[in-house]
């Protein structure tokens, strides 16, 4: 008999869950153990108080144990914790977006996983959200299987649970794409950082001239510089590599055609797995930041209705990819080809004029002040002067070129950016409202920037820069009767 | 095409609100420059920075609440909430009536004081709350219940 159908029984977790904590803290104390086993005998007091220090996890686990309990019910699920305080935490089925399932090595170990249900209800203390640490794996796949499927019907469920027949994989991780670790958004700010060291050594070496180096030793503390830079380099492709398997480790994500769900499995020591309403996914986010994109890499999110922002990490679809595998998951997901594929709309020449005034006008006040430091300090600072406007030229230039919109078979499609570059489709039905933002100087030009809201991702899908009428025409006809009233 | 402006204008007494709260947006920094020179006695203040303060002070705080006023507006339709809101970047704020989650009637103490008060309209979007500052109470009130009302009377979750 499934244990979820009795109406009014509440639910314990599995009782291995008692078992999470001892072991933990056996593994933290593993050193601290060894050397009362070996030297501690003669002094028996050591030996007791250890006992007392793993009995204190012991009790907490087992209270824990007895107080949490959850239960489906009424079309609800509720979770109730608390020893003294108790308290229930209640929500209904048809808010449930995501089933997350967390198992740490130790939880592997014994068997355990923890799921967090995403519903709707964003923010609020981590203690309300719905979560159950330490439930037996195959209680967690009924249980999911029973929260999804009851969200998605108020109708009777039929006996049979989805076979493996409907599941179809749609991405596997290759373990080639480990080539992209070190190109993500965090890659850039730690190469910029280390570019930023090896300019300051340079500069200490230029501005102290009264050192008297012989021309051998700093060659030699050149070459120091340079190895230690590599050094640093490699450290961090190191690093990023082993973040990379560590998160996206066996990364497979499956469509279940059955209960309509996107189902989504990772991770090396600890897994993840996450189910994903179909019916709240409206739309997805490609992100393409620069080293990603000089690399033909890309990544994928998912824009889940009800999902806040804080619930982010339940929404990766695709980990950084070859864009080819991105573009081919997002169709999928999408349902349509052309909000991933379409040519976009280019936003007139003012919007190209504001791109470049927005990178140039710093870049010529810091070359300029570089120039002055050129004349005051060091002739070095002329190479800097130049290298900044260049910066900002190409900055300018690759934004001006990411720049644009669409509106294609229902999805609104805004890309913007270069470091940090995003393609966003989101299903018109799906958007809330529109903000329209312009500062006086975009206001002058007559651009403006058109915010349409959303209840998920980053909760706004954002258009830079758009003639004022575009904005308009726009907003309008992705929602049709909504902005007639207010047109002058 | 373009839209127009929301057709309200929000209460004339919200200038002299504005202007209380930018006043005290520069109590801290004034506070800390006095302390400072004065009783910390850490270093003098020189003349021209006293001077040029007030004259940042003074612009600020006349200027911007009068500019605030003239772009600050709202609209309240059958099927939409409209409303102008900032100064030098302004935001237009448009809400379909059936995504209206909640309504908040809120009143802080400076609006207190000058018997205004905020309405605050949000939807399931973080991003999308709209609110409308320096109402009158009375007409606060009036609007809040108008919403409620008319928010509630459209089916749908709102999300």
């Amino acid at each position: 008999m499934d244990p979820f159908d009795t109406v009014l029984g509440w639910q314990r977790l599995d009782p291995r869950m008692l078992l999470v904590h001892p072991v933990r803290d056996l593994v933290r104390f593993l050193p601290a153990l060894v050397g009362i086993l070996l030297f501690g005998r003669s002094s028996d007091g050591g030996g007791w108080w250890g006992l007392v220090g793993l009995g204190i996890p012991v009790l907490i686990g087992v209270s824990r144990y007895l107080t949490t309990s959850y239960r489906i019910t009424g079309g609800r699920v509720e979770v109730r914790h608390g020893l003294l305080n108790k308290r229930v935490v209640s929500a209904p089925l048809d808010r449930v977006r995501t089933v997350d399932l967390t198992a740490s090595p130790i939880h592997r170990l014994l068997g355990l996983v923890t799921m967090r249900i995403g519903t709707g209800q964003s923010g609020g203390p981590s203690e309300e959200r719905l979560a159950l640490d330490g439930l037996s794996t195959a209680d967690a796949t009924r249980l999911r299987a029973r929260l999804l499927h009851d969200a998605r019907s108020a109708a009777p469920r039929t006996a049979s649970a989805p076979g493996p027949a409907d599941r179809r994989v749609v991405l596997r991780l290759d373990l080639g794409w480990v080539r992209f670790a070190p190109l993500t958004t965090s890659g850039i700010v730690i190469a910029g950082a280390a570019l930023g060291l090896l300019a300051q050594s340079f500069h200490t070496f230029e501005i102290m001239p009264t050192v008297h180096a012989d021309s051998l030793a700093r060659f030699g503390a050149i070459v120091l510089v340079a190895v230690g830079l590599i050094g640093v380099v490699a450290t961090f492709c190191v690093l990023a590599v082993v973040g990379y398997l560590l998160t996206n480790f066996g990364f497979v994500l499956t469509r279940s055609g059955d209960d309509a769900t996107w189902h989504l499995r990772r991770g090396l020591l600890t897994t993840r797995e996450t189910t994903l309403d179909e019916a709240r996914v409206s739309g997805a986010s490609i992100g393409e930041p620069l080293g990603l994109r000089l690399a033909r890499g890309a990544r994928l999110a998912a824009i889940v209705t009800g999902l806040d922002k804080k619930q982010q990490g339940s929404s990766v679809l695709v980990p950084p990819a070859p864009r080819r595998e991105v573009d081919r998951v997002a169709v999928e997901v999408l349902g349509t080809p052309s909000p991933v594929t379409a040519p976009l709309v280019r936003h007139g020449v003012r919007a190209h004029r504001r791109r470049w005034t927005r990178a140039m006008v710093p870049a010529g006040v810091l070359a300029t002040l570089a120039v002055v430091a050129a004349y005051a300090v060091s002739w070095a600072f002329a190479g800097l002067a130049v290298a900044v406007l260049a910066g900002g030229a190409g900055l300018a230039h690759d934004r001006w070129r990411g720049l644009g919109h669409a509106l294609v078979d229902g999805y609104l499609v805004a890309r913007s950016g270069s470091l940090d570059r995003r393609r966003e489709a989101l299903h018109t039905a799906s958007v809330i409202g529109w903000n329209l933002r312009a500062t006086w100087f975009q206001r002058r030009a007559g651009l403006t920037d058109l915010v349409a809201t959303t209840a998920g991702g980053r909760q706004r899908v954002r258009v830079l820069d758009l003639d004022v009428d575009a904005a308009t025409s726009l907003a309008s006809r992705a929602t049709p009767g909504l902005l007639d009233q207010f047109l002058g | 095409m373009e839209l127009r402006p929301p057709r309200e204008r929000v209460d004339p007494r919200a200038r002299w609100m504005w202007t209380g709260t930018d006043l005290v947006r520069f109590v801290p920094v004034t506070v800390v420059l006095l302390l400072v020179s004065g009783p910390w006695d850490w270093f003098t203040v020189p003349t021209w920075l006293w001077v040029a303060y007030a004259v940042l002070v003074a612009a600020y705080v006349g200027i911007v609440p009068q500019w605030r006023f003239l772009v600050h507006r709202w609209e309240v339709t059958e099927s939409a909430v409209y409303t102008q809101t900032g100064w030098w970047a302004r935001e237009r704020r448009i809400a379909p009536m059936s995504r209206v989650q909640t309504v908040d009637h809120r009143q802080g103490a400076i609006a207190r004081l000058f018997g205004l008060a905020t309405v605050r309209v949000t939807t399931a979007s973080s991003a999308g709350a709209l609110t409308i500052e320096g109402l009158g109470q009375a007409q606060a009130l009036d609007i809040v219940e108008e919403l409620t009302r008319m928010a509630d009377s459209v089916p749908g979750d709102a999300t």
